[in-house]
């Protein structure tokens, strides 16, 4: 069996973000960088059917600069058993249908039974990458996925949909899946994994050779919100605090009058 | 008229007393050996740990410990009890060489005798004492195990034997001594040098010589039989504590107190990291089980045990030395179980009332090191969190690191990379820099350097954790990478002096960076400013204050920082009313052991319990020194509903506010 699962290094989202000069994109100055939280899911998943089938050959793949490599690294660390680092330094600057198009001719011809990806990525958003490796690959994708199963070839997944309420998809391999929060919980690497991962193969290939799409998107402008008001958080005694209250309510709002 | 006596009186000094005497002596020595020789097989099975060094001073600490029972004593009663039995005990042993020495030597060999004259009526009263003061001793503890056993004491058939044995040993000691004096010295000036064996040749004189001497004789070859089992038996039963406990304190860590063993992580040969079984720990924490007399002082001062979780520190290493002996396969994070390791807060309660010098806690965090590098497991999900924010952002808040510094926005104060000229470094530490409550250390800490006039630097973002918490997890490999980001960077700066708030980034930096050749002095706050107000550069205000004050675990019995922070206090103008539990007793906040970053799910809070303790005193300022122990006091006095009778203040603070 051969599994793909794709993840994106992602700043920290505690980070404190400025926009960049030419005003497309986050300045990447003070930034901490981590594997995309949905693509931990993936990972986990992916190394849980490995384990689960046995005779699996895992590849993780992501694309960027040489500095994507460290998070590779963990997922390497977490169980997978290559890497295939698609080398882009300009890969912030990609949108999700040229992101789609690198992964699918990378795995074009590989026969992946089961490709994994997040369900979003933290930064971009967008959601559109793992379906859209699926469409060009002409693959079924199960997407947003909150519980994995596999039998004989087969995937049963659990869905989310809105307000709570799941749904049950059964498909055949081979297809994709994104992965969302509340599929697993990702394992914490292990020191003998992590020094194994070292030595692990994770070869580098230039975006030039597989990027075979146009753009169809072209980011604009990038910008905080604008601020609208906001949270008020009130300190002190509580008798104190009352009366403060009342006079924000009284100056600001209809609600007393 | 001669003060002396004949020695081997009535049961006489040739072949037939001597030859079977000496077989029996030579037998029980035997035994002995042979068992330690089967016992230091066990011991072998753990790693190698160079226990030999400064031989000199470990001897010397030897004595000290066994002779002056230094150790023992520091329990009033039970100790006492001990320590007055073991010299009463001792004494009757050199009398006992003594005797051996001119019969059977200096008398046999050159006709010498020197328990003659003066000298005998020393040694004669002196063993009449210690005999008395033994039987006496054995008696109050024999009541206190089986009248009023405390709780925790264990009493097994061991206890049993050891007493039976005991008081034979001394009774009938007595008996031979009242039955030989009731023949040859009632009405003589010597009888009068052995108080208690007249009081008993007196009252036994009536069975006539015929008698006294077959009871003599018989008596004496029973008490030799039982001298020579007691021997025999040493390696068998608890006894064995006579040479375990002493050799442990020839085998004791040295220091830096608390010290953890720093793994090679660098070994490619190495498989496994930390311990899951015996093999995988070393000799010494095999060799401590045997030590262990089950005194259970460690367990009575273990935070966790008083708060109803499963740790026992006793426990943990008897099992282990169980484990050596009988199962030495078994897996001891199961056998042990993982909520008994995760329990720990590491205060070092246990090792440092130890009166056999036993390592506890390294042992658990070996147990952890297993745990956490070879199957990624940690107390809860939030430790793993807390964990991979500190991979990030190199703090396990999980706050990004490039707001490190911020808090020291308005003071004036620059990191090292706009200007490496300072006095000292200050080392925030991740609480400091990033919690709100403990943002108000670190200022008041730079407010009052800046009131003396030294030039105070911080790293600001290029400052990670120290690693304290993830290497007492059991993190090992967060902690050296950690480690060794941060000891580069200050090494790179040049800088001569570090002064921290935290006591655990302190006790880090201080004693595990020298593993990594971390080249600054480091110095804790209460000490660097208890100089800069004695040597009359920083000046405060005095102005009274009722208060108590909690030692923190890593200030104080890891570091043993007691005074200088009450320095601090007083020349504040406070007033500080001891909690039951201080100094090196004192009572953990529950955050060590890297427990800042769990949940306590099992049994009583602890830093509630901590609390409580400081509401008894009545003072309405509890002052600690560590902004875990002000964590851990914020949130107790809410838990525990005192808000308005409890304020948790740090020196640091209490200090600023009187500039």
């Amino acid at each position: 069996m051969k599994i793909l699962v794709c993840i994106k290094q992602v700043p920290d989202m505690e980070s404190k973000f400025k926009v960049a000069a030419e005003g497309t994109w986050y300045d990447n100055q003070d930034l901490a960088w981590r594997m995309n939280e949905y693509d931990e899911y993936a990972v986990e998943q992916a190394v849980r059917l490995k384990e689960q089938v046995g005779d699996a050959d895992l590849t993780v793949l992501s694309i960027g600069s040489d500095k994507v490599k460290e998070t590779m690294k963990k997922a390497l660390a977490m169980g997978c058993d290559r890497g295939a680092h698609i080398a882009d330094d300009a890969a912030w600057n990609k949108e999700p249908f040229q992101v789609a198009g690198i992964i699918a001719e990378y795995a074009r011809d590989k026969g992946f039974d089961v490709i994994f990806t997040g369900m979003q990525s933290q930064d971009r958003g967008s959601g559109q990458v793992g379906v859209l490796v699926a469409e060009m690959l002409e693959l079924p994708s199960v997407s947003t996925i909150v519980d994995f199963g596999y039998e004989a070839g087969t995937i049963i997944a659990k869905r989310e949909l809105e307000g709570g309420i799941k749904a049950k998809v059964k498909v055949q391999a081979p297809a994709v899946v994104t992965c969302q929060l509340g599929l697993n919980t990702p394992r914490y690497p292990t020191l003998p994994n992590i020094m194994k991962a070292k030595k692990k193969e994770l070869l580098s290939i230039p975006v030039a050779e597989l990027l075979k799409v146009n753009a169809r998107m072209e980011t604009a402008n990038m910008f905080f919100p604008e601020k609208k008001g906001g949270g008020l958080v009130l300190e002190g005694e509580a008798g104190e605090l009352a009366d403060r209250l009342i006079s924000i309510l009284k100056d600001k709002t209809t609600v007393l009058k | 008229m001669e003060f002396t006596r004949e020695i081997y009186w009535n049961v006489g000094h040739g072949a037939t007393t001597l030859v079977p005497m000496y077989l029996l002596v030579i037998v029980a020595i035997a035994v002995v050996v042979k068992m330690f020789l089967q016992r230091r097989e066990v011991y072998r099975q753990g790693l190698p740990l160079n226990r030999t060094d400064n031989l000199g001073e470990r001897i010397s600490g030897m004595l000290v410990n066994v002779l002056l029972q230094k150790k023992v004593t520091r329990v009033k009663m039970p100790g006492l009890f001990h320590g007055l039995f073991f010299w009463g005990f001792f004494l009757l042993l050199i009398g006992t060489t003594l005797i051996v020495l001119q019969a059977d030597f200096t008398d046999l060999l050159f006709g010498y005798k020197f328990l003659k004259g003066t000298f005998y009526k020393l040694f004669s009263i002196i063993l009449d004492f210690a005999g008395l003061i033994s039987l006496v001793m054995l008696g109050a503890l024999f009541i206190r195990r089986y009248f009023f056993r405390p709780e925790g004491l264990e009493t097994k058939k061991d206890d049993a034997i050891m007493h039976g044995l005991m008081t034979f040993i001394l009774l009938t000691g007595f008996v031979i001594e009242g039955t030989r004096m009731a023949v040859t010295e009632l009405g003589t000036p010597v009888a009068s040098w052995s108080p208690v064996g007249h009081l008993l040749a007196q009252s036994i004189a009536w069975m006539g010589e015929d008698t006294l001497r077959t009871l003599h004789k018989l008596t004496w070859w029973f008490h030799l039989l039982m001298v020579m089992g007691f021997i025999a038996l040493i390696p068998f039963t608890k006894f064995r504590h006579i040479l375990t406990t002493s050799a442990n304190y020839l085998f004791a860590d040295r220091g830096p107190k608390g010290q953890l063993r720093s793994l090679d992580l660098e070994d490619e040969s190495s498989e496994t990291f930390g311990a899951t079984q015996v093999k995988e720990l070393t000799w010494k924490d095999i060799f401590d089980a045997d030590a262990c007399t089950l005194c259970k002082r460690c367990q009575d001062r273990c935070p966790a045990w008083a708060t109803d979780k499963p740790l026992s520190p006793m426990k943990v290493v008897n099992q282990i030395g169980e484990a050596a002996f009988t199962n030495s396969e078994a897996n001891l994070i199961d056998l042990i179980g993982k909520d008994v390791l995760w329990s720990c807060t590491t205060c070092r309660a246990c090792q440092e009332i130890c009166p056999a010098s036993i390592e506890h806690v390294s042992k658990i965090v070996d147990l952890r090191r297993s745990m956490v590098l070879m199957e990624g497991e940690f107390p809860g999900d939030e430790v793993m969190t807390a964990m991979e924010a500190t991979e990030v952002n190199g703090n396990p808040l999980g706050i990004g690191y490039a707001s490190r510094g911020d808090w020291a926005a308005e003071l004036g104060i620059k990191t090292l990379a706009e200007d490496p000229e300072i006095d000292i470094l200050y080392f925030v530490g991740c609480y400091g820099s990033f919690d709100k409550r403990n943002i108000a250390i670190a200022k008041s800490f730079v407010k009052l350097c800046q009131a003396a006039g030294v030039k105070v630097g911080i790293l600001g973002k290029e400052e990670k954790c120290c690693g304290e918490p993830m290497r007492k997890m059991g993190n090992e490999y967060l902690y050296q990478s950690l480690a060794m980001e941060n000891v580069e960077l200050i090494n790179g700066y040049g800088v001569k002096k570090i002064v921290t708030t935290c006591p655990h980034c302190y006790n880090t930096l201080q004693k595990d960076y020298r593993d990594l050749a971390l080249a600054a002095e480091v110095e804790t706050y209460t000490v660097y400013l208890e100089q800069l107000i004695s040597s009359g550069k920083l000046k405060i205000r005095s102005e009274g204050l009722d208060c108590t004050y909690h030692d923190s675990c890593y200030l104080g019995r890891h570091n043993d920082v007691y005074d200088a922070p009450r320095a601090l206090i007083t020349a504040a103008g406070g007033t500080i009313r001891e909690m039951k539990k201080s100094r090196s007793e004192g009572f953990c906040c529950s955050a060590g052991g890297g427990r800042i970053m769990a949940e306590e799910k099992i049994g009583e809070r602890i830093n509630i319990r901590r609390v409580n303790m400081a509401v008894d005193t009545g003072a309405g300022v509890l002052v600690s020194n560590c902004p875990f122990c002000l964590t851990m006091f914020e949130d107790g006095v809410k838990g525990a509903g005192v808000e308005d009778k409890l304020k948790p203040k740090d020196i640091a603070e209490l200090l600023a506010e009187r500039l």
